[in-house]
């Protein structure tokens, strides 16, 4: 451990900047003879687009013009670990949720360009709204993406709509029947998190400049994967990497919203498009409906217990409701079966997870990637066996946690720095517990 | 992939600043203010404080055609006392109910509302007026001002009226107000009993939040120290904020002590008709009732 | 509609629309970038600025309501070189992160050491309710706030 600055505190080098307002944010810049861009979304969360009529507000003085799928046929989609995301909706084809963007409006002044956002009519066939992920797995659901399939493994159970998940992830350790078998208590319950958007201060925003000397696009926007979100920019518009400049700026807040791609590629295009600077900033309302959200959970646990309390085996199902899009939901739903038991030492484990396509703002990452939504299930379960065992909670806890040499559920074996008990140990002073435990 | 779609247009000729006749009129006069309504009654657009009105236009505050700002009105500003009566201006802030001392010792329902309305940002340009002319059923100011039996001065270009309070509130967000009319002053009667008063307002945060249900309750207690007036008033679980008249009734002519408090709790309970929203459930708003009844009891009795 | 304000001691002369939010006019008309937008809604408190000595969301003012009036924004704070003590807190006291909030916190700050210099915790508290730390740094903020006071206060005797 570092002795230089570990424990230490050490004056961060741009707070000056921040507290003077001089660090600039996305929506800080300024250019000269600047457009404003704003994206029409979609009416309705599962339809399919039949018209678009962008007549009357392109007629609006003011409007520099309207991109729609039409005028860039060759778009490519776009993704964090899967390229599922449409950068505009094409004619026919299908809006997945609320976020979905149909046109791209640019125009002098954002006043402008608000108005003629609202005059753009829009003409659908609705579809079944899938807002459960328990309806989507039933047979009869209908795909959500009809484009994508063989992702899942060989393992699914016959009964699931295939269509309509994502992912599909396994975990085995030891003997879980054996487990259960030795269990004198067994517990069994299901837990539900919800949507929470991550929130950071500042919304989705930035600028972007074609310079045709360079034939290169620069773009002035937070991101939390810089040389991602260039690739993906470049190829969802069919141009080479290099061709693309993200420049980041002072970033207003991100836990995990701004690794999805947001305004970029939209800005991209419009500073291609007019060759002028370009600038697009969400409100608050769009950022919510559009970007990310925590993974929406069902976790269905089943721990076995000796009467002694020591634990002999657990089994989870977790369902991950990703929304339209997969962003970074393989990895959160997966990362979340893995976190099944906490920091909590159990010989036989088995585990499955699904990530679950819906029509619902896309889960994507946010602080704890998972982790903190199999803690309210895992906690809990703690919670429920050690009142039923009579046993104090703190205790039952201690006496479980992993110590060195204690190997996870995905089979990683605790090598150093183990500090489970002594964390429990700190928990119980603070918090003045009155139990007393064995150490 | 092609560079410059060919139907870009030319740069336009707007120069971005002005392409529509708006009119914004801060009359400094009640006579001033008077004229501007006869003129203009059906496209005026009135601000207060803009705390709703700002929020609930975000982004489309350039639809609005005339505004009629009523924030110069110094006159709109006054609290003026009267030995039977406060009079307060429909231009007072929050801020400044909060602040007053003799807000605090004549109506400490009213002004612990106040200060529990929002935020520093918002009491500082939010007023009572806006408040009342708002008329959400969870405005913190109104179930305060129908416990004190408040009146409402109502002024227009045909004259002025007087209405209780009590009667202003017709629905969520709707009161008996006229296209033309403007609310002047508060009027709040002061009477020679003490006053025992409670205020507890419930939100899912401590502050910035809408109230998921407020109960603002006044009792008059006389020289033999029966009480003489009883006023319970329930915001944000009904349609308008609520006097709880039967329960209000149950405790009359009684001393303090021997107010039944589990039975009071009981009737409010019962008599509110909330809904579910995001603020809680209708079920969760029945139990928070009785709960803060009994609180609010509890303390006038031991106060 | 032409109007006349002071912004941070400087005595300005607007063009502003009805429509034009005082937040609008602070950071597209007069470039003062440092007050922010976070929700356009009066609920996050980026937008803090002292008007008249009162503290305000500029997100829900009128450029118009302004007019006459004295603005205190966060690029007003320091003079030339010297920090104010509550910037100098709040960087002493780690309680800058992502910084977007940061703007509107000191204003706040500001507007509560200037009506009370010895604020309890729960004052603090209180006189920052308006704003929201979405870092959810708000325990090395208040520490920051306590400084500042602290050493304004002595500040203030060392000129007595």
């Amino acid at each position: 451990m570092s002795k230089r600055y570990v424990g230490k505190d050490m004056l961060k080098v741009d707070a000056e900047s921040k507290v003077t307002g001089r660090a600039q944010y996305p929506s800080d810049l300024k250019f000269d003879n600047c457009l404003h861009v704003k994206i029409k979304r979609a009416t309705y969360p599962h339809a399919i687009l039949k018209d678009l009529d962008i007549n009357r507000a392109k007629n609006i003085d003011g409007v520099v013009d309207i991109i729609t799928a039409k005028d860039y046929p060759n778009l490519n989609k776009f993704g964090l670990i899967i390229k599922d995301q449409d950068v505009l909706i094409k004619m026919g084809e299908k809006m997945k949720f609320m976020g979905d963007a149909l046109a791209i409006i640019i125009a002098e002044t954002e006043e402008i360009a608000l108005k003629a956002r609202d005059k753009i009519g829009v003409e659908i066939k609705k579809l079944e709204v899938i807002t459960d992920p328990l309806r989507a797995i039933e047979k009869d659901a209908p795909p959500i993406h009809e484009d994508l399939s063989g992702l899942c493994t060989d393992y699914l159970k016959p009964n699931l709509n295939q269509k309509n998940i994502l992912v599909d992830h396994y975990l085995k350790k030891g003997d879980v029947k054996k487990g259960f078998t030795e269990a004198d208590l067994i517990v069994e319950n299901e837990y539900r998190t919800q949507h929470i958007d991550q929130l950071p201060l500042q919304n989705e925003s930035g600028y972007a400049l074609y310079d045709d000397k360079k034939d290169e696009i620069k773009i002035w926007a937070a991101s939390q994967w810089l040389h991602d979100t260039q690739a993906d920019v470049a190829q969802s518009i069919n141009m080479s990497k290099e061709k693309i400049r993200i420049i980041q700026t002072a970033i207003g807040g991100a836990f995990g919203k701004k690794e999805d791609v947001s305004v970029h590629i939209h800005l991209a295009l419009a500073a291609l498009h007019t060759q002028r600077p370009v600038k697009l900033e969400y409100t608050r309302e769009e950022s919510m409906i559009a970007q990310s959200k925590r993974h929406p959970l069902i976790i269905k646990a089943k721990t076995g217990v000796s009467s002694n309390g020591y634990l002999t085996a657990w089994s989870v199902e977790v369902i991950g409701d990703t929304g339209a899009y997969a962003s970074s939901g393989p990895a959160v739903v997966h990362k979340g079966m893995y976190h099944c038991t906490g920091p909590y030492n159990v010989e036989n484990i088995e585990g499955t997870s699904y990530a679950i396509y819906t029509n619902n703002t896309y889960g994507g990452a946010m602080r704890g990637f998972g982790t903190t939504q199999m803690a309210f299930a895992y906690e809990s379960q703690m919670d429920i066996l050690a009142h039923k065992l009579n046993i104090d909670p703190a205790q039952f806890r201690y006496q479980n946690a992993y110590i060195t040499g204690s190997v996870t559920p995905n089979g990683q074996k605790l090598g150093k720095s183990v500090n489970t008990k002594r964390t429990i140990e700190s928990v119980i002073d603070l918090a003045k517990w009155e139990g007393e435990i064995n150490k | 992939m092609k560079k410059q779609s060919e139907n870009v247009k030319d740069r336009p000729r707007t120069s971005g600043r002005d392409f529509k006749q708006y009119k914004y009129f801060r009359p400094k006069s009640k006579e001033e203010l008077i004229r501007i309504i006869n003129d203009f009654q059906k496209d005026l657009t009135i601000i207060a404080g803009g705390t709703d009105l700002l929020v609930a236009n975000y982004q489309k505050l350039y639809e609005i055609k005339n505004w009629l700002d009523l924030n110069l009105l110094n006159e709109f500003k006054n609290i003026k006392m009267f030995d039977d009566k406060v009079e307060i201006g429909s231009m007072v802030t929050h801020q400044r109910l909060s602040k007053l001392d003799q807000i605090k010792e004549l109506f400490p329902v009213l002004h612990q509302a106040a200060a529990d309305v929002g935020s520093p940002q918002i009491r500082s340009r939010g007023t009572i007026g806006g408040n009342i002319v708002t008329s959400s059923p969870a405005g913190d100011l109104l179930p305060p001002l129908l416990i004190y039996d408040a009146q409402l001065k109502i002024i227009s270009g045909e004259g002025s009226r007087v209405v209780d309070a009590n009667e202003f509130f017709t629905g969520p967000k709707k009161n008996i107000l006229k296209e033309g009319e403007i609310l002047e002053k508060i009027i709040i009667p002061l009477k020679e009993e003490v006053y025992r008063g409670a205020w507890i307002k419930v939100g899912k945060r401590k502050a910035l939040i809408i109230s998921s249900i407020s109960l603002a309750l006044n009792l008059s207690i006389d020289r033999s120290n029966l009480i003489k007036k009883a006023r319970i008033c329930i915001g944000s679980a009904a349609p308008v904020p609520l006097r709880i008249k039967t329960a209000e009734q149950a405790i009359l002519k009684k001393e303090l002590t021997e107010i039944n408090i589990e039975e009071i709790a009981q009737i409010v309970s019962e008599e509110i008709s909330p809904i579910d929203d995001i603020r809680g459930t209708a079920k969760y708003r029945r139990q928070v009732a009785l709960n803060i009844t009994r609180k609010a009891l509890s303390e006038v009795t031991n106060q | 509609m032409k109007i006349t304000l002071t912004v941070n001691g400087e005595k300005r002369e607007v063009e502003v629309k009805p429509q034009t939010r005082l937040l609008d006019l602070l950071r597209e008309d007069l470039g003062l970038t440092g007050t922010k937008e976070g929700c356009g809604k009066g609920e996050c408190g980026a937008c803090t600025v002292i008007m008249n000595n009162k503290l305000v969301a500029s997100c829900l003012v009128l450029a118009v309501q302004a007019d006459q009036s004295e603005i205190l924004t966060i690029e007003g704070l320091n003079c030339q070189d010297e920090l104010h003590p509550i910037q100098n807190a709040f960087i002493n006291k780690g309680a800058v992160q992502c910084g977007f909030c940061i703007p509107g916190m000191i204003m706040s700050s500001k507007q509560l050491l200037d009506e009370n210099i010895n604020p309890t915790e729960a004052e603090i508290k209180r006189g920052l309710s308006g704003n929201i730390c979405r870092c959810t740094g708000y325990v090395k903020i208040i520490d920051a706030v306590k400084e500042a006071a602290h050493k304004m206060r002595s500040r203030g005797e060392d000129d007595v």
